[in-house]
């Protein structure tokens, strides 16, 4: 049992078996894309003919994965709340605008660092939106929205 | 006399006041993000690309280079005071750097790096300049069927030269191609691979791809771990090299600025093998290579010249066939398209001031990295000391507003987050994302290519083979991965990466 376990841990086992996983479901995918046209490719040739390639290799990756090194420790907090602070950013940059999305995003990304001080990520997240509104609105003329919901745009 | 011609044409594009002043943000910010550890230059292009919308096409060109080189010449300098490498290619200079700088002699090590730098920078644009025409020429003769076998060598020389296993780099290679396919089908109009979200007809976006890859991947890998900063800094001292030092290091210059253009123009690792291949090259030639390691001039001289003169001729690729070389140039490619450019020979006459001025900007560049660097010095290691848990929300919200500009759409935002969770996966399983990013942005080109061959060859696949150079070039390709997978080469490839 914990020698099966050792080896389900091995970086280019479970690497292999995602790229198998991948490949499967780009084949699944573009199964109803053709594969012949009157240029001799059609638009399913290179999706399809790629994914089985690739399916191929990630055997060999599983085969060859002995060796390998085994996995590292993954964390759950970094990835959480960066990737969240990420999707909260673009949930709510139209409805509600970068006054409000910059310093909701700061905030929750700094949360994926143990380090983070409260008071200072507050302070701090307040500063960068305002001087992220002056170079992008303003020096550089982009067209993202301020704070719809207070100014209209 | 043509080539005079073209530079003045060049110089007097890149020193208009707009330009020189894109190409002075450029390096400005390139140096910055030099000096930062965990900041690379592709997050930073790619963040960037938005802001050059406003530009035209040469400007921003001239900027976004000025990050690329400006971020080598950045990293060089904590990699000598702080013994921090802002980049894989200041790894080199670090050790003898470093042993430089506790010695008291760091100004001598960063004046040396800089005088290297702008040595091999300038040599570097004369060698683009003059075999920037005849290649355009020579690609103007290729038809699509060689063009296609083109990127599979290049392909192929990027798998051998990759970092780490050879079957690791062909698979993200080939992943990278998959991605590529993703959005509507030119011929048919059919969807491909969209999964049926509106949002990917046209396709994975690349900044968003290599954000997520580079940029948010990255931020998630340095908060793992935590690095200790010990920024405590020597006496810099004078900045100038004695003239026994500047006479040892002439050699060491000149072959490493010779080795590090050749590297700098394969595909795939080319700029980053050049430092470490100068560097074993001066100890193998040194008549006391005892020296190295312990603060040899030759050891900082060396690399650092390699490393500006590949970082430059990885342009010669993009330039003039249109096939980027490496990520940074990948990202290139996506700069021009957003300008409405398609990299290719064409592009040196169509547009001879954005070429031309190009490359005179890479000159001007450097003379500008040469006067704004060393008495920066001390700002740029000042801003080590701005904690980590502050500088990742920055270049996170950076990133945001970023790719949310360049199409306006909160999706690209989603998508990056995506990518970022998929990079992160990527660390875990030790795969490098670089090969996938030039397979997807060679991907969709290859498959034009390709189409366009058998159109012409009326559906015959036999149309690669019977065709002499394309023939040659795939039978290449195929010929260095086996070579590079033979057990023998494999076992002395591997330990040529651990030096």
């Amino acid at each position: 049992m914990a020698l099966m376990r050792a080896k389900l841990l091995r970086q280019d086992f479970l690497g292999g078996l995602a790229i198998i996983a991948v490949a499967a479901f780009a084949y699944w995918q573009a199964r109803d894309l053709s594969t012949a046209a009157a240029g001799g490719m059609g638009p399913g040739t290179l999706p399809k003919g790629l994914a089985v390639l690739l399916a191929g290799l990630g055997v060999l990756l599983v085969l060859h994965s002995v060796k390998s090194e085994s996995m590292g420790r993954w964390s759950v907090r970094g990835p959480l709340f960066v990737l969240g602070g990420l999707v909260l950013f673009g949930i709510t940059v139209r409805p509600l605008g970068l006054a409000v999305a910059g310093p909701l995003a700061i905030a929750a990304a700094s949360l994926a660092s143990s380090e983070a001080r409260w008071r200072e990520t507050l302070i701090y997240g307040v500063l960068m939106t305002v001087f992220c509104v002056a170079l992008f609105k303003y020096a550089l003329g982009l067209p993202i929205p301020l704070a719809p919901w207070l100014v209209g745009y | 006399m043509e080539l005079l011609s073209n530079l003045a044409l060049g110089f007097a594009t890149a020193l208009s006041p707009s330009n020189l002043f894109l190409g002075f943000v450029g390096c400005l910010v390139g140096t910055l993000i030099g000096v930062l550890p965990g900041v690379g230059p592709i997050a930073t292009i790619a963040m960037l690309m938005p802001l050059t919308l406003k530009v035209d096409p040469t400007g921003a060109l001239i900027m976004l280079a000025g990050i690329y080189y400006g971020a080598q010449y950045g990293g060089s300098t904590t990699a000598i005071l702080v013994n921090m490498p802002g980049e894989v290619t200041a790894v080199v200079t670090a050790l003898d750097g470093h042993e430089m700088a506790k010695q008291g002699r760091a100004g001598a090590a960063l004046g040396i790096a800089a005088l290297g730098s702008f040595f091999a920078g300038s040599v570097a644009t004369l060698i683009i300049a003059a075999i920037g025409v005849p290649l355009t020429r020579l690609a103007l003769l290729f038809g699509p069927a060689e063009y296609f076998a083109l990127m599979v060598f290049g392909l192929g020389l990027a798998i051998v030269l990759a970092r780490g296993s050879v079957l690791k780099a062909v698979i993200m290679v080939v992943l990278g191609l998959l991605l590529s396919t993703v959005g509507t089908d030119l011929e048919t109009g059919q969807d491909r691979l969209t999964l049926g979200i509106a949002e990917l007809s046209d396709g994975v976006d690349f900044a968003v791809l290599a954000m997520g890859l580079f940029g948010i991947a990255e931020i998630l890998r340095n908060l793992e771990n935590p690095e200790s900063r010990n920024v405590a800094i020597a006496q810099i001292g004078r900045l100038l090299p004695t003239r026994a030092e500047l006479k040892r290091c002439f050699g060491p210059i000149v072959r490493a600025t010779g080795v590090g253009s050749i590297l700098g123009i394969l595909p795939g690792n080319g700029a980053v093998l050049g430092p470490f291949a100068s560097y074993a090259m001066e100890k193998k030639l040194a008549t006391d290579p005892s020296r190295f390691g312990k603060g040899a001039i030759e050891g900082v001289a060396g690399p650092e010249a390699a490393n500006n003169a590949g970082a430059q001729t990885s342009f010669i690729p993009l330039l003039t066939l249109g096939i980027p070389p490496n990520a940074v140039m990948a990202l290139m490619v996506g700069a021009m398209t957003i300008h409405g450019l398609i990299p290719g020979p064409q592009v040196i006459t169509k547009y001879p001031n954005l070429f031309w001025g190009m490359i005179a900007s890479m000159w001007i560049g450097n003379l500008l990295l040469l006067i704004i660097n060393l008495p920066l010095i001390g700002l740029w290691v000042r801003l080590l000391k701005v904690p980590y848990r502050l500088m990742f929300t920055t270049i996170l919200l950076f990133c945001a507003i970023g790719i949310y500009s360049i199409n306006n759409n909160p999706y690209d935002v989603y998508f990056t987050a995506f990518f970022g969770l998929v990079g992160y996966l990527f660390i875990k399983l030790g795969l490098e994302p670089a090969p996938l990013l030039l397979g997807f942005v060679l991907g969709r080109l290859m498959e034009e290519k390709m189409r366009q061959a058998l159109a012409l060859s009326e559906g015959s696949f036999m149309t690669f083979v019977e065709r002499p150079v394309a023939a040659v070039l795939l039978a290449l390709a195929v010929g260095i991965i086996l070579i590079a997978v033979m057990p023998a080469v494999a076992r002395s490839r591997q330990k040529a990466f651990q030096e």
